[in-house]
């Protein structure tokens, strides 16, 4: 639904990165690979967290 | 932190250090092994899933006449030393 | 017995480090990792009161994700094991409620990072909430966790043995960490991680240093890498008094 808060794995907080990951590599057209090193999430426990997550308020809100 | 005594002789002690898991033990371990007197160190912990005795027992056997209670209070004093001069050794280079 | 160690600063930046500690035992530098991921202790929200939540998620999942946040630990001895700091969040939709929204009681606790989304609103919701802020250790619950990925391996010495036969073709040699060259030291990510870049058409010889690591050390934010170090190093000692005065007894 929202972006975890931090990695599953290593507890890094990801979250902060979210915004402008999506604004930039699944809104934008960067390279998501660039983008990540660029905020600084270097480990792949962490990049997974952000490549994979899709945000799904929009999805859910109409059912409130 | 509790002790409990669980087995005693004259070069022999087992003692369950109530509290403690790896990060303490296996510290204060390696510090009992390198004091002279001492010829074997080792504990014991049982995962916590597993029922009965999940507190760690720590057990020392001492040479000669050396009681294994003032071993223990030997190894002790060692890991605070090590842990002080560790921080300190930090803090300089910090 | 007192053991003599040498501290060494490889990489340093507020929130992520790596250094070399020598003259310590494997046992000794293991303490210290598990110290420092589990036994420093944290301040994290561990109780929500919720006024209202008229959002997507339900209380439990925002409570989950309020005490993931990182606080701002105070220094040692502000706080005792029961004293909570009060936490409140109050926005309105259509926003994002994100973790600077969050006002603290005290000024020593604060959210570490402000942009983190706690809940998207659309219009008409609202979330409004109180929470309280605990100190607590790694063990307990890992949002009590200072230390993030924090492991050591050894110091790596490199030795040139001499040229590779001429013929030979060259082979990448993939290490990672620290090596140490003629007393330098060389963090790895300066040559890729492959020695045949920076030896190249040379016989190479590696081998671990004995009771040399490099510890890498990041934190989530609560306190510096220098707080969670010493801090660390602490709880160990406290405990290693505490056993003496036991055994005395």
């Amino acid at each position: 639904m929202m972006v975890p808060v931090r990695c599953f794995t290593c507890g890094n907080v990801v979250a902060e990165h979210w915004e402008e990951f999506d604004e930039r590599a699944n809104e934008g057209d960067e390279d998501p690979e660039k983008v990540l090193d660029e905020l600084g999430v270097d480990r792949y426990c962490c990049r997974r967290m952000l490549v994979s997550h899709k945000d799904l308020v929009d999805v859910v809100s109409p059912y409130q | 932190m509790e002790l409990r005594v669980t087995e005693s002789t004259e070069n022999e002690l087992s003692i369950e250090i109530a509290g403690e898991d790896h990060t303490f033990m296996n510290v204060l371990k390696g510090a009992l092994l390198e004091h002279d007197d001492v010829s074997a160190a080792t504990y014991d912990v049982n995962p916590e899933q597993s029922g009965g005795q999940t507190e760690p027992i720590l057990t020392i056997k001492t040479e000669d006449d050396a009681d294994p209670l003032e071993c223990l209070e030997d190894g002790a004093v060692t890991v605070r030393e090590k842990a002080n001069s560790f921080k300190n050794a930090f803090e300089a280079a910090a | 017995m007192s053991a003599e160690y040498d501290v060494e600063f490889v990489e340093r930046e507020d929130r992520e480090a790596r250094f070399l500690v020598r003259g310590v035992t494997p046992g000794f530098a293991n303490g210290i990792r598990r110290a420092m991921v589990a036994d420093v202790p944290t301040m994290a929200i561990d109780t929500v009161r919720f006024v209202e939540n008229s959002s997507v998620m339900f209380d439990e999942q925002l409570a989950l994700r309020l005490g993931l946040v990182p606080l701002t630990t105070p220094p040692v001895g502000e706080f005792g094991e029961d004293e909570t700091v009060t936490l409140s969040i109050d926005v309105e939709g259509p926003a994002t409620a994100y973790s600077g929204d969050l006002v603290s009681s005290d000024d020593l606790v604060e959210p570490a990072d402000e942009n983190v989304p706690i809940i998207e609103l659309k219009d008409g919701q609202r979330l409004e909430a109180e929470a309280d802020a605990v100190i607590d250790r790694g063990k307990d619950h890992a949002k009590h966790q200072g230390g993030v990925a924090v492991g050591y391996r050894h110091l790596q010495r490199v030795e040139v043995e001499g040229d590779l036969p001429e013929f030979e073709d060259e082979e990448s040699r993939i290490i990672r960490g620290v090596i140490e060259d003629d007393g330098e030291l060389v963090s790895t990510s300066e040559f890729d991680h492959d020695l045949s870049n920076r030896y190249p058409g040379k016989e190479v010889r590696i081998e671990d240093v004995p009771n040399a690591f490099v510890f890498h050390v990041e934190t989530d934010g609560s306190f510096p890498i220098e707080e969670l170090v010493t801090r660390a190093a602490d709880t160990i000692a406290e405990r290693a008094t505490e056993l003496e005065d036991a055994v005395q007894l």
